[in-house]
């Protein structure tokens, strides 16, 4: 596919979430979200195939949509990591998350409530733990809530995969 | 005796859940408020003669550290709301 196709979306229903500090699933308005605490790194987990229109040259980019519960000001920081399961290379019965990638210091909207979308991009091959097409997955996103200093949850809505 | 460094980030982190959960504005950083919660341990310890001197001689006299304590916290929380004290007492006729 081109590059800006969307490959897959994710919504908080589809976390799957890990055994421990783990984003809890909550409604704003009868929005589905997840929320992220501000003193706890804590995350979700997607899972899925990687589509077989996934070109496998240029990468990824995962956005994620998010809003802030109650902070207007400072700045919020996310991680995000892949995990290969695929064919026959991971023992599902540990985790192997490859180095995360991050987006940090955005600040956050001036209004609590207000989505804001910011991205995170993945080379193709190791840097997303080498899925290729055709591969089963997981995706973890984490809130770095000890490094970043925006007070209040933070509120993840949506999370896209689009060929970088 | 003041709050220990762990317990006033307790506080703090209680509060930004609070908070939250109810989507109230924080227009200040995790650090801001955490010296917030400082400030306000040490204005608590600062005062804590003048606040019993202020009380009358009967609750002055007979009310332990804690009640007396308590007392200030309640009143305080009435301020916020009925509401917000009902949720800390149960039931606020």
């Amino acid at each position: 596919m081109a590059s800006g196709d969307t490959l897959l979306i994710f919504h908080p229903y589809n976390n799957e979430p890990p055994a421990t500090n783990y984003a809890t699933l909550d409604t704003r308005n009868q929005h589905p979200c997840l929320d992220f605490d501000a003193a706890t790194n804590e995350s979700a987990m997607f899972s899925a195939i990687m589509p077989q229109h996934y070109a496998g040259t240029t990468g990824v980019t995962v956005y994620l949509h998010y809003a802030m519960s109650s902070a207007e000001a400072d700045t919020v920081d996310w991680d995000v990591a892949f995990e290969l399961i695929g064919d026959q290379d991971l023992d599902i019965d540990g985790d192997s998350f490859a180095a995360v990638n991050s987006v940090d210091d955005t600040t956050v909207p001036d209004t609590a409530g207000l989505v804001d979308i910011v991205s995170v991009a993945f080379t193709d091959g190791a840097d997303m733990d080498s899925v290729a097409v055709g591969d089963s997955f997981r995706l973890k996103v984490t809130r770095d809530a000890v490094s970043d200093d925006a007070a209040g949850d933070a509120e993840l809505y949506k999370v896209e995969l689009r060929e970088t | 005796m003041a709050l220990t460094l762990e317990d006033r980030a307790r506080v703090a982190r209680g509060l930004m859940r609070y908070w939250s959960r109810f989507w109230t504005v924080i227009a200040i950083s995790k650090a801001e408020l955490l010296a917030a919660v400082g400030a306000t341990d040490d204005w608590v310890e600062d005062n804590a003669a003048s606040y019993n001197a202020a009380l009358p001689q009967a609750a002055r006299s007979n009310l332990s550290l804690g009640q007396k304590t308590l007392l200030l916290c309640v009143v305080a929380i009435a301020r916020v709301s009925i509401s917000a004290l009902r949720q800390f007492l149960g039931e606020v006729d």
